[in-house]
């Protein structure tokens, strides 16, 4: 699974400030092409901050991301100095990463077949014609087909998730960021999101993932990285945290959600 | 109940013309200073949000002066010192529209200040992460949002506009409130000729009420 040479996401001594706190302290992470990469530990720990800085949505003020060997959201000068990067280029790098957010973040103005084409028309500027045969093929792939029609807020929790993830996979993203996806949903609608994400990781999708959910984190994960007061604690398989994990705060966190 | 008085609302018909004149004017001025107010509104409101320092204290200054000083101030302050200060000499009319559009536009900004903050921070993250640039994000996401609260905001300000335009009548505008003055000084019936003005604001305001109740129920009812 972790083959390929170069990985395909690099985080490399993360720093990011607000105000005052230090959310993040010098974080490094590779995140391999094909690989379920899941970030846990307790609110606060910096986990969304993280994975809002692997595209820029947040930006990191010390310290290197990259995305296939691009820096992200950065350029660095002849001196090695680093300066922001043009606003389109930060937005070219975003479109290949797809991201998942916790409260779905849906167009309410849009039906749910709007939501899906309108990455793929106005970013990619594929035709309508075409854009509109991927979103069809993309919501019966998530379970939508008959909801296309449908405005998001006359959609559950779910559904609404569902829609969004079929919106990420229109841009054909070499990987998904996926932000607590399941946090927001009613328990009973956690699994039809979490099976269409079970399924896109045996489709060999790069995803990286924020969850609260263990028992998803145990089963599709590749690796697991444990992240505390902005500092990544330990990274290593599932087996390996959840059976031995090497720190004890490690093994305190996890006895305590797993309760 | 004092009954000497009779009233002679027969002599409105009389000057139905002028009234419908005067109307026409009125209506003009302040659908021609609303587009200016909504472009100009659009644009500081944007300016306004910026995180730049130089955009937003700047736009500032100006929607803080032009809603703090008297409006008739600033319309005979245009068509008096403009061509003082320029050599530009603008016609009445056209003085006043500009006067009120950038009056209102003052007001239109925080409309669309207040209209761009209240949608979802969310919404702006989605609209970034599927690569879509800031203008791009605000014109196909954020505004057709915002636009819709800010409908019951936006009536308002126009209404207030219709209002405003009686203003026009100290640089000599033949606006309604001009020309009912004129019609009172040849007549000597103001009770009756500033009712039927009143009336004649009412009828041309309340169908833009309407529609926007309209359109909101519509919106609602699709969302």
């Amino acid at each position: 699974m972790t083959a390929s040479i170069a990985p395909m996401i690099r985080v490399r001594n993360l720093h990011k400030h607000f105000g005052a706190s230090h959310v993040l302290r010098g974080v490094d992470l590779d995140v391999a092409r094909g690989e379920v990469f899941v970030i846990i530990g307790r609110s606060g720990s910096g986990k969304s901050t993280l994975l809002r800085c692997l595209n820029f949505l947040v930006e990191y003020d010390e310290g290197e991301v990259s995305f296939n060997d691009v820096l992200v959201g950065y350029r660095r000068r002849a001196d090695g100095s680093l300066v922001r990067d043009s606003e389109a280029n930060i937005n070219r790098l975003r479109a290949q990463m797809g991201m998942v957010c916790q409260s779905f973040n849906l167009f309410p103005h849009m039906s749910v077949l709007e939501n899906v084409i309108e990455g793929p028309v106005f970013v990619r500027h594929m035709s309508r014609r075409d854009a509109v045969a991927m979103a069809e093929e993309l919501l019966t792939k998530v379970g939508l087909a008959d909801k296309s029609a449908a405005y998001p807020s006359t959609l559950s929790g779910g559904q609404q998730q569902r829609a969004a993830i079929a919106r990420a996979l229109a841009m054909e993203p070499k990987a998904i960021l996926f932000d607590e996806p399941t946090s927001a949903l009613d328990p009973e609608l956690v699994g039809e999101v979490l099976d269409v994400m079970q399924e896109l990781a045996a489709e060999g999708m790069t995803m990286v993932i924020v969850t609260h959910e263990m028992s998803f984190a145990r089963e599709a994960a590749n690796r697991i990285m444990m992240l505390e007061e902005g500092v990544a604690l330990e990274v290593g398989p599932p087996e390996q945290l959840f059976r031995a994990p090497l720190q004890a705060r490690t093994a305190e966190f996890l006895r305590r959600v797993q309760r | 109940m004092n009954d000497n008085y009779t009233w002679h609302f027969g002599l409105i018909w009389d000057f139905r013309g002028v009234f419908l004149r005067g109307a026409g004017v009125t209506l003009s001025l302040a659908v021609g200073a609303l587009l200016i107010a909504m472009v100009l509104g659009l644009i500081l409101g944007m300016l306004r949000s910026s995180k730049r320092r130089y955009l937003s204290a700047p736009t500032m200054v100006y929607i803080e002066f032009f809603r703090s000083t008297p409006t008739l101030v600033q319309l005979v302050w245009i068509y008096y010192s403009l061509p003082i200060l320029t050599g530009i000499q603008l016609g009445s009319f056209v003085a006043v529209m500009l006067g009120l559009g950038l009056h209102s536009g003052a007001y239109m900004a925080e409309i669309f200040r207040a209209g761009i903050n209240s949608i979802d921070q969310g919404q702006w993250d989605a609209a970034r992460s599927i690569g879509m640039s800031h203008m791009r994000a605000a014109r196909r996401i954020i505004l057709p949002q915002a636009v819709r609260r800010m409908i019951p905001p936006f009536i308002n300000e126009f209404a207030n506009l219709m209002k405003l335009t009686t203003l026009g009548s100290v640089v000599a505008v033949y606006e309604l409130l001009h020309e009912s003055d004129n019609l009172i000084a040849s007549t000597y019936r103001p009770l009756e000729i500033y009712t039927t003005l009143a009336i004649v604001f009412a009828i041309i305001i309340f169908p833009f009420i309407f529609a926007s109740q309209r359109l909101e129920r519509y919106w609602r009812a699709r969302s």
